[in-house]
């Protein structure tokens, strides 16, 4: 049965000459799992947000949209409401209430159903979801993908016929946003619940989909099954695909089936390539100094005298001109680490120096002038002004300077701008501080495959230009291709250190996809584009080119 | 019986607001140590003991008021010694002592009142009364935690980047200005989004239902009618006047009678109600335990 059709669909917002949507035409059929991919502004939010009619915007429409075979404007608010789930981004703001129980009432009270009803539906999807733990707790006091699964629930609390997810994962550290994609295949696959997802983490939710819908200015380009879209695409919509895919596409042929997942990719490689060299050659890395930007000795720390040490005897030791990486789970203290590093908390033992002078001697915060700077991991935090052009007017910031290109941001407000653009105009307003050494915290949350790429462009020309960079991140595949060395977090220090060839090669869990496909077969291959070229090297089995 | 805390936070707010209006309008001492007993034993239970420092402030504080009243107001007949030209009476010191004592006595009781009543009672009392402002007090109850935490977030960012130029008190008061204003626009521009999942959640289509839970049991039914039936009790003998008690110029109780005798009784059986329910409970517990 068809439950959206969508029928020559144009859309344009006030005041704006271009249409935001292009004659869409769309039919999503009943236990379906569609996934919507696309760079930023491509519409996916636009094309979504048409589907649920509390959210659609203001603006010229033209086309038809139909739900279950009645045009969706006809359709009883209260039915809507209920019937189209809808989730959005941001886990904290779409919160109503202060208590878990209540948020997910919150729904079932706003269409009126009786008490004993609201108890049941409550309990069950509690229950369903695990959240029966936390049901008694403050909202506030959860984390992130905690919230965003509070969320999903309590959309799911008044039963819907479709759930509609515009980027659900885009705030949430790699591994709470693989539990929220968890939960959302069970959801489908033992409810046959309908799902519409936008999403730019493809790695997981692509093997699982029904259908891949691509978009591009405002047009569907693609909608098909995953493997037959992944033959047609181009480079920059590739990159957003899964490692195995991207590897099929350089190297496959058409008669092969294109694996998804990091099983089907790894007997691709195996069925198909010689192995005789095992491993590429390898380059060896000059650093141009010895002398060190950042050094922790024996750090601990604690937040209160009776709480545990989240820092213990953490030893750090960066390069000046290197770009260091630091992963590791959640919660594990590499945030408290870089506020340490930027004497925002003070250890209660332990050293720390830039560039080889004691924090404590940078006095009058001149530590905070032309030496070092910190990224957040909330960009939203940087700006203070109206514009981006006032906010970079603030910090004395020389655009022409920069090594990217903002001009085109200039006039927005800061809030306007979406998770890439907000990353760059913050990047740009910390930089003009002149810092020698830079700290980022999780600099890749909520980008999408083009923006990391470009974000990664960036840190190295930052590099060639005698900055220093530590990173920390969740995000395993960007710190692979974009550091120098890694070093794991674990336990309120840093366990183990190397090149993310040596690094993510030793792994077995905490690893890249490729790592993980290539194992046992090559040695040292981490990133997509090392495997293609040693897999180029070994050559076809059957010899083909 | 279940423990008090546990019982329906409307009946609990009616014991509340009984006890400490009579011990407000009614200022015979009888009715004052009876509270003021009830209302620290109470809390001691609770707290197992308390702070000491918390005991300190409520000492001090009746020192403070017992003594104050003496000084301004010099009625009474019975002069104790003259100070700055100024009689210092017997009569002024009791009305002092006897005021402060129910002053801390109802601070006490707000005391356990606030331990008791979570912010999800509160609301779901003010829900019974009006659900629109429960509805509004839970998303500000929300957003207090939320803001604060923004702006420190928003600190700590502007601190590295250098807001603050150096060790400058004007510098840092200027910056501080600037972060509250920036974290309300944050607050404005967040509410657009929690707006939108309200209304995607059908917000506003109609009668909404209210969920709680807090269920009226036989207990709540119980213990609603004692609190009101002793506390007409005593009403009715203090609006007869049959509890009542001039401290000026004379100190002259007035006669109790069977009416203010069996008020004072419902009184203390009010105020001590909530430890007589919670010794049931706990000698219960320890029966029920004891029979393994």
């Amino acid at each position: 049965m068809e439950l959206f059709d969508v029928k020559g669909l144009n859309f344009a917002y006030p005041e704006c000459t271009e249409n935001t949507l292009h004659n869409v035409d769309l039919t999503i059929e009943k236990g379906e799992f569609a996934v919507l991919c696309g760079s930023t502004g491509s519409g996916k939010s636009t094309l979504l947000r048409m589907l649920k009619p509390e959210l659609t915007p203001l603006g010229s429409v033209s086309g038809d949209i139909r739900f279950k075979g009645e045009s969706i404007s006809a359709i009883d608010r209260r039915a809507s409401s209920a019937s189209i789930g809808y989730v959005m981004q941001a886990p904290e703001q779409q919160i109503v209430t202060d208590k878990v129980w209540h948020e997910l009432a919150f729904g079932p009270e706003n269409l009126g159903m009786p008490r004993e009803d609201i108890a049941r539906r409550t309990a069950e999807t509690a229950s369903f979801f695990g959240i029966g733990e936390w049901y008694d707790r403050d909202t506030h006091s959860l984390s992130g993908g905690q919230k965003q699964l509070l969320n999903l629930a309590s959309v799911l609390v008044m039963d819907p016929e479709v759930i509609i997810l515009d980027e659900p994962t885009a705030q949430l550290d790699p591994i709470a946003a693989s539990d929220f994609i968890t939960a959302i295949k069970r959801l489908n696959q033992e409810l046959s619940m309908t799902v519409i997802i936008a999403e730019h983490r493809l790695e997981e939710i692509v093997p699982v989909c029904d259908r891949l819908i691509v978009m591009e200015n405002g047009r569907i380009i693609f909608n098909a099954p995953p493997s037959e879209v992944i033959m047609n695409m181009n480079e920059d919509l590739l990159r957003f695909m899964p490692s195995a895919a991207r590897i099929y596409r350089t190297l496959g042929n058409e008669n092969e089936e294109c694996p998804l997942t990091v099983r089907q990719g790894r007997s691709f490689i195996e069925k198909n390539f010689r192995t005789e060299i095992r491993s590429l050659p390898s380059q060896k890395k000059e650093f141009k100094s010895d002398s060190y930007a950042l050094e922790m000795k024996n750090v601990r720390f604690r937040y209160s005298r009776d709480s545990k040490d989240i820092l213990k005897d953490l030893e750090l030791k960066v390069r000046q001109g290197e770009i260091f990486t630091i992963v590791g789970g959640n919660g594990c203290g590499k945030t408290t680490s870089l506020k340490c590093a930027s004497a925002l908390v003070k250890p209660y033992s332990g050293t720390i120096k830039v560039f080889g002078k004691k924090l404590k001697e940078y006095k009058n915060r001149t530590l905070y002038k032309d030496c070092l700077a910190m990224l957040p991991q909330d960009v939203q935090t940087v700006f203070m002004c109206d514009s981006v052009r006032e906010e970079l007017k603030l910090a004395n910031a020389d655009i022409s300077s920069l090594p990217f290109d903002i001009s085109n941001l200039l006039d927005k407000h800061p809030y306007d701008l979406s998770g890439g653009e907000q990353q760059l105009a913050a990047l740009a307003r910390v930089l003009a501080a002149n810092p020698k050494i830079l700290l980022m915290d999780e600099p890749t949350k909520g980008l999408d495959a083009l923006y990391k790429h470009k974000i990664c462009k960036i840190l190295h020309q930052l590099k060639d230009s005698g900055v220093t960079i530590v990173i920390v991140t969740h995000d395993i595949e960007f710190a692979a291709e974009c550091s120098d060395r890694c070093g794991m977090f674990f336990d309120g220090h840093i366990v183990s250190v190397g090149t993310p060839d040596e690094f993510f090669a030793e792994n077995s869990f905490y690893t890249t996809a490729v790592s993980r496909m290539t194992r046992g077969i090559y040695d040292k291959i981490v990133t997509v584009s090392q495997a293609e070229e040693i897999c180029r090297l070994n050559g076809r089995k059957d010899g083909l080119k | 019986m279940i423990s008090f805390s546990s019982l329906n936070p409307a009946v609990i707010t009616v014991w509340f607001l009984s006890v400490s209006a009579i011990a407000m309008f009614c200022n015979h001492p009888v009715i004052t140590i009876l509270t003021l007993t009830g209302a620290v034993l109470f809390y001691l239970i609770r707290n197992k003991g308390g702070h000491l420092r918390s005991h300190l402030f409520f000492l001090v504080l009746f020192l403070i008021l017992s003594i104050a009243n003496p000084i301004v107001s010099h009625n009474g007949a019975t002069v104790l010694f003259v100070m700055n030209n100024n009689p210092v009476t017997l009569e002024s010191l009791l009305y002092g002592i006897n005021s402060s004592a129910m002053i801390v006595g109802v601070l006490y009781l707000l005391r356990s009142f606030t331990q008791i009543m979570t912010s999800e009672k509160l609301l779901y009392v003010t829900g019974r009364l009006s659900p629109k402002l429960s509805m509004i007090m839970s998303m500000a109850i929300r957003f207090v935690p939320l803001f604060s935490k923004q702006g420190q977030k928003v600190n700590d960012t502007q601190k590295v980047l250098g807001l603050y130029k150096d060790d400058n008190f004007i510098d840092d008061i200027k910056g501080h200005i600037r972060v509250f204003s920036i974290v309300s626009t944050w607050g404005l521009e967040n509410g657009i989004i929690t707006a939108d999942s309200m209304e995607a959640r059908g917000y506003g289509t109609g009668r909404r239902t209210q969920m709680t839970r807090f269920g009226f049991t036989f207990s709540d039914g119980t213990v609603l009618a004692a609190s009101l039936v002793l506390t007409a009790l005593c009403a009715a003998a203090v609006a007869a006047g049959k509890i009542s008690f001039n401290f000026y110029p004379r100190l002259i109780s007035s006669e109790f009678g069977f009416m203010g005798i069996v008020g004072s009784a419902a009184y203390a059986l009010l105020v001590f109600m909530p430890l007589l329910i919670e010794t049931e409970v706990k000698l219960r517990w320890n029966y029920l335990m004891s029979k393994d």
